[in-house]
């Protein structure tokens, strides 16, 4: 879904738009960190808290709407892309139950199962997604690349905007996994950076193949690009397939991550209910919230609302906790002296 | 007669093996009592006689003479009937009230250091442990020759005891995790061991956990191996193997013994277990899939070959392949439990005669006999009988999900069983740990 | 008791389950017919459709001709699928044959419709059929073996494939229909006497419209423009034939007062096969190079007339062309396009004969 936004957003030079958003990804991550390093062995729930409740609240509740609408959004966007792509005959509800299933399953056992299972679907799903993108660059034309001279009209479209679901969505849990996990603040910046070929070659590869006059017409253009591959030596047929359902693995993660994320919220206000009843009851309520959007169309309302908020997830949560750092940094220091 | 010796007599001493005579040690009337089973009797008086006619032992006062031979203990019938029942030779004083525990000249009822049963080793050391415990950690010293290996010898039970011991090097060993199993298993001390699922009982692991929390090795190579790693090594009693602790996902891959090839050979035994793994989780879930749910993914030819060899089979995928994954377990189970002279009878039977005439009589497809065949000779790459048993427990789980998902299914399966695989831990080790003992160097 | 009461839950999820995966139709393979080619005409208003189903029937595989008519090609599958014995599934086409006709009045919808419904494959190949199709298929029937994909085959680039066929697959005419600068050329066949397809050449479309046709010695140049590869190709002149090895291109493009120039350079690699007479290398080079050179004008200047950009030289602008500029390539820059084409032909080696050089 990157692509198909950033290619509605601008008719060329769409490089220029791809590294304008990565340059945000990158500036919110190390100010978010920064932020955090003031506060050692503590999530961002905590250091909120400290502040004061209201403040707890003012800042929090925006976050879990967000995480909400998100997993929301991407449990049903999801779910409608397998049944356009490969699962005609599965009826809706019964996918949109096995994403939030397993997500719900891999968030019950905690932040650490999450971690381990993700190096588990790495090491099995990687390969294949690499091997795909790899295999992508088939049909490529390099003209098509040309004109690279981009403008910045894209940043006022409404795709341009929405297409920051992309980078908004990872970065949260630096703050919230502190007490299980250390991390090096320069890996992340490390993981963050290999992540950005991907997101040039999802854009341009179906650029590459189809032209942009002909990719603007798609509505998943870079799984378009995948299914006109033709690999005459592999015994299957259809590479978008295994593209997609690779894909599914880290969105169930991701998706779990996220939920994993909303439960540690809500137990700041609520501690009173256990976390798995509580995780159990959420997953049943966005089950029916997902059953109630009729159509497309509708997602793509919520996607549009769910902007408002990530963008107040993207600027307000990382600058806040850097200047509360800086605050009680000096007030630490006050009272050394 | 003394209350006590009426004590052991009551409770024991219907028993027709029950030996109970009374004789002189030197000048002292006492009573011998033994299980005549347990020992060698003539051989223990021998030994007794030539330890009283001892030129050494004259001038000695009776107590010095007793703890000689000995253990000396106050009057505790208890005790007394334990020691009987582990094979000693309880040798009662009638005047003083205290008796010895005679150490026997045993009856040899264990069978002798023999070729591994259960594993089978290409090019390597050919020993394997006992049912003797002692004697298995005789092995392990011996195999090992390092004064770090460090023993502890528990018992547990009430009504019939059974002693454990527990093995790991001082130095490379995590201390808390040894101290933690130690602690687990004194706990539950009272409880009964009659088999691996009381022992998880005893650790406080959950019975429902479907993936082993030992690795079971009879090899001491390995079992060496392992405790280099840092891992604790179990012995039970009468059991031929031993149990390593904690087990870590990475043991279905490797053998030390593959170590003894070259490395790149090595790597590549392993890399074929990691195929094997995979392989039987997949393959009966990707059959399902491209046949019922998503043909769209194969080749137009292997689609019309598939298509063609299904042609006339009655039922659904998913009925077909549990059914045969079901004869081939009751051919995998039946193999084990006929003796060893009529085995081979059952695999011509369930191989050949029954793949045959199914494939032949059109109840299942071609492709589905090569598939079973194909998974069952994967499953059996990987290390260790009880973790082939739970990758076949899985496979299971992935069919199912497959014919209903199709190929997201598997996908889904393969995210389940990762975070099934990836949420167990034994005494806060994660099963998907892959450097245990740096760890454990760290914190030891 | 626990443990019971959570293997009574275990068990009932387990029977759930198998409830579950009964619940939505999924059809076994042997259920569904799986055509591979599928021919398509336009009739007034209304669409025919012509299925090619290869069927299994006791140990080999039997070729099934099915057709029917309806409004939108979907109706008509659905039509074809309620009268079979199983349902019809698309997902495996591989081959699309559209009518001459229909094709000449434009196959944009049939085009889109199949991108936007994904049972047919984005690969599956697009061929134009010069006769009529219920005769077309007939033919097929007779002469094609019991393999069944034959047709696909024809087409396959490691089977039976031939640099003189154009290779053009559906996500390619999508793209021609909504790109600026770039056409495709589609095969067009007619079925042959002895051999099941006769390829006659290429049909030249633009913007999802038929507009020409080039015959298939053009064909393989146009293959060889657009980097297909035309190794093992034979070329015959008046003194000898050669084996084309390899091909090898470079292009300058330039913009001057509006008019686009372009200055292209064809090495081709050939290996000597048979002579007549006493040429020299030096002679069947220059024949060679007067050949093509006569051959590519020739169709250059047919595909400037019909506005077609099949070779897509257009790509060669986008730099020097903008955007907004670049929609009006077809009718404002292509026809005033001034193509100066050199080949130069190296003989790799001659045989084992050796041949004089001058």
């Amino acid at each position: 879904m990157y692509p198909e936004n950033i290619i509605a957003s601008t008719s060329e030079g769409h490089w220029l738009a791809i590294l304008l958003g990565v340059i945000i990804h990158f500036v919110v991550i190390s100010v978010y960190m920064k932020g955090l390093s003031f506060f050692p062995n503590r999530n961002i729930i905590g250091i909120y808290s400290s502040v004061g409740k209201g403040t707890a609240l003012f800042f929090l509740i925006p976050v879990l709407l967000y995480f909400l609408m998100v997993i929301i959004i991407t449990v049903r966007a999801y779910s409608e892309i397998i049944t356009i792509v490969f699962l005609s005959n599965t009826p809706l509800w019964a996918i949109m139950a096995l994403l939030l299933f397993i997500s719900t399953y891999i968030a019950s056992c905690g932040l650490e199962t999450i971690f381990r299972t993700g190096i588990l679907l790495a090491i099995l799903f990687l390969p294949l997604i690499l091997f795909i993108f790899f295999v992508s660059f088939q049909n490529v034309d390099w003209r098509y690349a040309i004109p690279i001279d981009g403008n910045f009209q894209f940043i006022k479209k409404r795709d341009y905007l929405e297409s920051f679901f992309a980078f908004s969505g990872g970065y949260l849990f630096l703050g919230f996994v502190q007490p299980f996990f250390s991390y090096n603040r320069k890996n992340v910046l490390i993981a963050a950076a290999v992540l950005i070929p991907f997101f040039f070659f999802s854009v341009y590869i179906p650029i590459l193949t189809f032209g942009q006059a002909t990719a603007s017409t798609f509505f998943l253009p870079f799984v378009v690009a995948v299914d006109a591959i033709n690999i005459n030596w592999l015994m299957f047929d259809r590479v978008t397939m295994f593209f997609i359902i690779s894909l599914i693995a880290f969105v169930m993660l991701f998706l779990s991550l996220v939920s994993w994320k909303t439960i540690r919220i809500i137990e700041q206000f609520i501690p009173s209910i256990k976390p798995v009843y509580m995780l159990i009851s959420l997953s049943v309520i966005i089950f029916l919230f997902c059953l109630s959007v009729p159509d497309w169309k509708d997602v793509e309302k919520l996607f549009w609302w769910n902007t408002i908020l990530r963008f107040y997830v993207l600027i307000a949560i990382p600058i806040s906790i850097y200047l509360i750092g800086i605050h009680s940094k000096r007030k630490n220091q006050h009272e050394n002296i | 007669m003394n209350s006590s010796l009426q004590e052991i007599k009551d409770k024991i001493g219907n028993n027709d093996d029950f030996f109970f005579q009374r004789d002189y040690l030197g000048e002292f009337p006492v009573v011998l009592m033994a299980f005549k089973t347990l020992i060698d009797l003539p051989k223990t008086k021998k030994m007794l006689q030539t330890n009283i006619n001892n030129p050494f032992t004259i001038n000695k006062t009776l107590d010095e003479f007793l703890t000689g031979i000995g253990e000396v203990k106050e009057q505790d019938s208890k005790e007394a009937i334990s020691s009987i029942m582990e094979g000693k030779l309880i040798v009662y004083l009638e005047n003083i009230p205290k008796f010895v525990i005679v150490e026997p000249v045993s009856k040899i009822l264990n069978r002798a250091i023999e070729q591994p049963v259960n594993e089978n080793v290409l090019q390597g050391p050919l020993n394997s442990f006992t049912e003797d415990k002692d004697t298995n950690i005789g092995i392990v010293r011996r195999q090992m020759n390092s004064d770090n290996i460090q023993v502890i010898s528990l018992a547990v039970g009430n009504d019939q005891k059974k002693s454990l011991s527990l093995l790991y090097l001082k130095d490379l060993t995590n201390i808390d995790f040894v101290h933690k199993l130690i602690d687990q298993i004194k706990k539950n001390q009272d409880k009964e061991l009659n088999h691996l699922q009381d022992l998880s009982k005893i650790l406080g692991f959950s019975p429902w956990v479907a993936i082993s929390k030992y690795h079971t090795t009879e090899l001491p190579l390995e079992a060496v191996q392992f405790l280099k790693k840092g891992r604790v090594i179990l012995f039970q009693d009468r059991l031929p193997f031993a149990l390593v602790l904690p087990s870590l996902l990475w043991d279905i891959f490797t053998l030390e013994n593959d170590r003894n090839y070259p490395l790149p050979l090595t790597i590549a035994i392993r890399g074929v277990r990691i195929i094997g793994l995979l392989m039987t989780l997949l393959i009966p879930g990707l059959y399902v899939a491209l046949v019922a749910v998503n043909p769209e993914v194969l080749r137009i030819e292997l689609a019309l070959s598939i298509a063609q060899s299904r042609e006339g089979v009655p039922y659904p995928a998913l009925v077909e392949i549990l059914m045969m994954l079901v004869i081939l377990e009751l051919i995998l189970e039946a193999s084990i439990r006929l003796p060893r002279s009529i085995g081979p009878t059952i695999t011509m039977v369930g191989g050949i005669i029954l793949g045959q005439a199914v494939v032949e009589a059109k109840l299942v497809s071609n492709l589905l006999i090569i598939i079973l065949a194909a998974t069952t000779i994967a499953n059996s790459t990987v290390v260790g009988f009880q973790n082939s048993l739970t990758i076949r427990l899985f496979k299971y789980i992935i069919v199912i999900l497959a014919s209903i998902y199709g190929i997201l299914g598997i996908v889904a399966g393969m995210v389940l069983v990762s975070a099934y695989l990836a949420k167990i831990k034994s005494f806060g080790i994660p099963y998907l740990n892959l450097k245990f003992a740096k760890d454990g160097i760290k914190s030891g | 008791m626990k443990t019971y009461k959570l293997a009574a839950i275990a068990l009932l999820h387990f029977c759930l389950l198998f409830i579950l995966s009964g619940c939505w139709n999924n059809k076994d393979i042997n259920h569904r017919v799986l055509p591979v080619a599928m021919g398509i005409s336009k009739q007034d208003k209304e669409y025919k459709v012509i299925l090619k189903i290869p069927e299994p029937h006791q140990g080999t595989t039997q070729i099934k001709i099915v057709s029917a008519t309806g409004t939108t090609i979907t109706q008509v599958v659905d039509k074809i699928s309620m009268n079979m014995e199983s349902s019809v599934d698309l997902l495996h086409v591989k081959v699309i044959i559209i009518e001459r006709e229909t094709a000449e009045q434009g196959v944009k919808d049939i085009i889109s419709g199949f991108m936007r419904a994904r049972d047919v494959s984005a690969k599956a190949l697009v061929v134009i059929c010069d006769e009529d199709l219920d005769e077309f298929f007939s033919k097929i029937k007779k002469t094609t073996g019991p393999e069944g994909t034959t047709l696909f085959d024809f087409f396959e680039k490691n089977a039976g494939w031939n640099p003189q066929i154009a290779l053009t697959r559906i996500w390619m005419v999508y793209r021609s229909i909504h790109s600026y600068t770039h056409d495709v050329a589609i095969p067009l066949v007619k079925s042959g006497k002895s051999t099941m397809v006769e390829q006659i050449g290429s049909a030249v479309i633009k913007n999802g419209k038929m507009v020409g046709e080039i015959n298939s010695d053009e064909t393989l140049l146009v293959n060889a423009f657009n980097g297909e590869g035309i190794q093992g190709r034979i070329e015959v002149m008046d003194h000898a034939s050669v084996l084309i090895i390899s091909d090898r291109m470079e292009h300058k493009s330039k913009l001057i007062e509006q008019k686009p120039y372009l200055q292209s350079q064809i090495n081709i690699k050939v290996v000597l096969l048979e002579t007549r007479g006493d040429p020299s290398t030096k002679v069947i080079k220059k024949e060679l190079e007067h050949l093509l050179t006569n051959r590519f004008n020739l169709m250059f200047t047919k595909f400037q007339t019909s506005k077609a950009d099949i070779l897509g030289l257009g790509q060669f602008y986008r730099t020097q062309i903008s955007r907004s500029q670049l929609k009006f390539w077809r009718s404002k820059y292509y026809p005033h396009l001034k193509m100066d084409i050199k080949f130069h032909i190296n003989i790799q080696n001659e045989g084992y004969l050796k041949t004089s050089s001058d």
